[in-house]
């Protein structure tokens, strides 16, 4: 009989069918295929594949085998007994394979908690869905940037025109000199709407709930509130504000909110829109006047495309109001994660991070992690050679393949929850903490929701016991028992796998040094640079009004510690304010200081050529401009005195260049710089040149005049040396930041050698003993020891070390305009350290050799 | 009691087994069946009962000698048991005593 059934029908029909029913069920459709088969083969092929389907059904279908024979409960307590044994047996070692892995799982952890917290933020307002940012897309020279500033009449004119929006919010920021006692605080005060309060769900701790109904009414933050008044209750007190150039105005407190760690707004005190109405009622229905954001709340059922379609009329209402800004459209940005894109739009009220810096930590935070497991893994693999022995008992006494597999995945899955527990300890006191200090912020160490914790701890519980455990679990398992037993079984000796991984570590490790090495030695770079003047013993107080600048003056001049005094409009280090001017049609953008007239002098900026101003001058207050050298070069000036610019067609004329000099951090290139003289009439800054070591003093003198001058005023003194204070700390920041994933590096891929070494050694003790034996000294039992090392350890410093310098250079000359160029000194620190760390590793494994008396190790065979 | 009812199916096929004595099997049955009552059924259809009568103990079964036709597989001969018998004995006599009450009238009617 040639015709046969179709193959696949009959292996399934073996595959899925019972042993004992096989037979029969087979038979008859062997029977009723055959009897058909002569006379219509297709047919019958077709029946009898519908057979074997009508076949398959519950009661024929093969059963899963119990695991009848493997009493698995009472094995895995025996599998737990040696694993805590085997732990014991190698205390330091275990406890340093198990510290290095909590490193790393701290880190995630701590990483994992500020991303959770960063997009989560905001979440605790209620309407989150659906409030919306409106911004402005301006027109300026080359395409569009997107403000956060809209018009201020453009929030109630849309709720008035469009039933789409619920309500709006304008904020616009205010400054007020708030007087408590003999101290005078500057704080920034936000004007809302009162709508604010059903929009944005700032939780209300004391006081009304709607936060402010009349334009009488403040709202403080709790920490502000506690500031002014400690533990009394503030609510239906008064407090009073006076802002610049304005008389006192009475508060009363009509609530204290809280802010949230997780918010992205940072209101600290709010007042009514009204309030601001009153003191500048020719804004309020200005179509020119911008307030610093608008928020709208969008109608549950709407959506916000309906909306955008009718905003025309209010582009065309801007740009008629003001021509200088034109507006290209207005666009709608969604609280829900408005944080993480914040950096896009120019003064932005949101603030939070951008997803860049959390998806570089999350990089980090994985790498260092699996590099973590990697060396966790490569010990155990190593260990395996002290157990050798337990495997070909336990596979002698009929144990599985899949049982010693079970039982070293267990083992693992126990030392990682270990891990983990420290792990989340070392994040918890540790380095939670040292973040919130090294960025300023109060992340709390606390999940966005009980599925996520736990989820992540899960995944990362998997995670790594995954990665550490399986490839030990699967070659240990594999191991014949005969050739164990025997002592045949060449464990370890070839491992290229493990030479393989720690060199992809000490690559790693090179990166990162290299990398954080030429960062810190840029930071440093920049931390001395010139700043183009000398900086060390100057100060400065902002005075805005005339009098009391006057006052003040005159009550220093006469002070034998005070060098100069000059006042200044804006000030350098304070200001950057951009105007443009022409010079024969050609147009420039150059950064205007509007200064007094020995300001220059008292400033310390270098003159190169030409003079400053001079009183006696007259014309210099009309029409004289001094210039920086890139001012001249970017017009193309051989000789820059004596030629003529015209700022709104008044014509001025350079009589003087100075030497660059730093006004901003050190992101920016340095732009042309100009200076005019202003009149007393605007100054707003009083600069001070103090005569060498006596600058305490002085700033305490100033003070102490100031609280006499101007008792409502904030008293706003700094030293030069501070303006750059916020740039120093970010920086600062960064190379800490550096410096720990640095640090850690090198640990991990450190224990990773001490463990492959210790157990090296461990294993070729006999060898080592014979060659002892036999005469070697202990130096040449260094050299045989390190040969291996010092292949893998200049492997990983050719791939690593170029790499890491050509990664973080690009990524400085990016950041910084004026980067420090290439050094060998980070290399060399990076090669010595490393070669520290093994010298320091191999050493001790060395003295271990050396102490052995030979006779111990050999007398055992 | 589960197991004392006797399904119409399962009546049918216990008959024909009994029909079919010593050669009753799977596909025996399912022949017999199409060829007395002119009823269709699938080969599992006819397994699922037998073997469900099987576990009921109103048939019993032994595997015969391999054969030709099967590609030398054995065939399950399945064979009555008393159980079997007896509850075959106790369906047609309660099919009889109920049949022997329907008034005559009834059937006349029925037969007109």
């Amino acid at each position: 009989m040639n015709r046969q059934p179709p193959k696949w029908a009959d292996r399934f029909l073996q595959w899925y069918c019972r042993p004992e029913l096989l037979e029969e069920i087979q038979g008859d459709a062997y029977e009723l295929f055959y009897r058909k088969a002569t006379l219509h083969p297709r047919q019958a092929k077709i029946q009898f594949v519908w057979n074997v389907l009508r076949f398959f059904k519950w009661s024929n279908i093969k059963r899963t085998k119990r695991n009848y024979s493997l009493n698995s409960p009472t094995m895995i307590k025996s599998y737990l007994t040696t694993g805590i044994r085997n732990l014991f047996r190698h205390p330091l070692n275990g406890s340093i394979n198990i510290l290095g892995l909590s490193l790393a799982v701290a880190i995630a952890i701590t990483t994992f908690i500020v991303i959770d917290n960063q997009l989560h933020a905001d979440h605790f307002h209620r309407n989150i869905d659906r409030i919306y940012q409106v911004t402005s897309y301006v027109k300026i020279d080359k395409g569009t940037e997107e403000w956060s500033d809209s018009p201020i009449m453009l929030g109630p004119s849309m709720l008035q025109e469009q039933t789409n929006i619920e309500s709006f919010t304008r904020i616009e920021y205010g400054n007020a000199d708030i007087r408590y006692n003999q101290n005078v605080f500057n704080e920034q005060v936000w004007f809302v709407d009162p709508s604010f309060f059903e929009i944005f769900s700032f939780p209300i701790l004391a006081g009304d709930q709607q936060g402010l109904k009349t334009k009488n009414q403040i709202v403080l933050e709790s920490s502000i509130a506690k500031k002014y008044f400690g533990e009394a209750d503030p609510i239906g007190q008064s407090l009073s504000l006076k802002f610049r150039e304005r008389d006192k105005q009475e508060f009363i407190i009509s609530a204290v909110f809280e802010r949230p760690t997780g918010s992205t707004l940072y209101p600290s005190i709010f007042l009514s829109m009204d309030s601001f109405q009153d003191m500048q009622p020719d804004k309020i229905n200005d179509w020119g006047y911008k307030v610093d954001g608008t928020f709208i709340l969008l109608r549950a059922d709407r959506s916000i495309a309906e909306v955008k379609n009718h905003m025309r009329s209010f582009v065309r209402d801007q740009n008629a109001a003001s021509p200088q800004w034109l507006v290209d459209e207005y666009h709608f940005r969604p609280f829900k994660g408005l944080g993480l894109v914040s950096h896009e739009i120019i003064s932005s009220i949101s603030q939070g991070s951008q997803m860049e810096g959390l998806v570089s930590l999350a990089v980090i935070a994985s790498f260092l992690l699996i590099l973590a497991s990697l060396n966790y893994m490569n010990v155990t693999v190593a260990t395996v050679a002290t157990r050798l022995k337990e495997i070909g008992i336990r596979k002698v006494i009929g144990g599985q393949k899949k049982q010693i597999i079970t039982q070293f995945l267990t083992e693992n899955f126990l030392m990682c929850s270990l891990a983990l527990v420290v792990g989340g300890i070392i994040s918890y006191l540790f380095m939670l903490p040292g973040f919130n200090a090294l960025f300023p912020s109060n992340i709390l160490f606390e999940f966005s929701s009980g599925n996520i914790m736990f989820l992540f701890f899960a995944g990362l519980l998997f995670f790594i016991g995954l990665i550490s455990g399986a490839y030990p679990a699967f070659y240990i398992a594999s191991f014949q028992p005969i050739e164990i037993l025997r002592g045949k079984e060449k464990f370890g000796q070839k491992s290229l796998f493990s030479r393989v991984l720690l060199t992809f570590q000490f690559t790693f490790a090179f990166i990162t040094m290299v990398g954080s090495f030429v960062f810190i030695d840029n930071s440093i770079h920049l931390k001395n640079k010139d700043w183009g003047y000398q900086h060390d013993n100057l100060m400065a107080v902002r005075v805005e009004e005339k009098d009391k600048y006057l006052t003040l003056r005159n009550q220093l001049t006469s002070n034998p510690n005070v060098v100069h005094l000059a006042g200044a409009d804006n000030h350098i280090g304070k200001s950057d304010d951009k105007i443009t001017l022409t010079h024969h049609e050609q147009q420039i953008e150059t950064i205007d200081f509007r200064v007094g007239y020995n300001y220059l002098e008292a400033m310390n900026i270098r003159l190169v050529e030409g003079r400053t101003f001079t009183q006696t001058i007259q014309s210099d207050e009309v029409e004289s401009v001094v210039i920086n050298e890139t001012f001249g070069k970017k017009l193309g000036w051989a000789r820059p005195i004596g030629q003529m610019i015209e700022i709104d067609s008044v014509k001025r004329y350079v009589i003087g260049v100075v030497a660059d000099f730093h006004y901003k951090g050190f992101y920016d290139v340095l732009g042309p710089a100009m200076f005019r003289v202003a009149k007393e009439d605007d100054f707003n800054f009083l600069a001070i040149q103090v005569r060498e070591g006596h600058m305490n003093e002085v700033q305490e003198q100033v003070k102490s005049f100031w609280q006499n001058i101007a008792p409502y005023d904030t008293y706003e003194g700094f030293v030069q040396d501070d303006v750059f204070a916020s740039f120093n700390q970010n920086n600062n920041a960064h190379v800490q930041l550096l410096t720990f994933v640095c640090l850690i590096t090198i640990i991990l891929a450190s224990l990773g050698l001490l463990g492959l070494v210790f157990f090296n050694t461990t294993r070729r003790m006999k060898e080592y003993s014979i060659r002892k034996v036999m005469g070697a000294t202990g130096e040449q039992i260094f050299q045989l020891m390190n040969k291996d090392y010092v292949i893998i350890l200049s492997t990983a410093f050719i791939l690593g070390a170029p790499s890491g310098f050509f990664l973080v250079n690009s990524l400085i000359q990016k950041v910084y305009p004026d980067p420090k160029g290439a050094n060998p000194l980070p290399f060399i620190l990076a090669v010595s350290i490393m070669m520290a760390v093994v010298a320091i590793t191999v050493t001790t494994q060395l003295v271990r050799i050396t102490k052995q008396s030979p006779s111990e190790v050999l007398r055992n065979d | 009691m589960k197991g004392s009812y006797l399904g119409e199916l399962e009546e049918l096929v216990l008959l024909h087994v009994g029909i079919l004595y010593p050669n009753a099997y799977g596909v025996a049955v399912m022949d017999e069946i199409e060829k007395q009552a002119r009823r269709s059924l699938n080969i599992s259809a006819v397994h699922s009962v037998l073997t469900r009568l099987e576990e009921k103990g109103l048939l019993k079964s032994k595997m015969s000698d391999p054969t030709e036709e099967r590609g030398g597989r054995r065939k399950r001969i399945f064979l009555l048991t008393a159980a079997g018998k007896r509850s075959l004995e106790e369906a047609n006599e309660l099919r009889n005593q109920l049949f022997s009450q329907i008034p005559k009238v009834a059937l006349q009617f029925r037969l007109a």
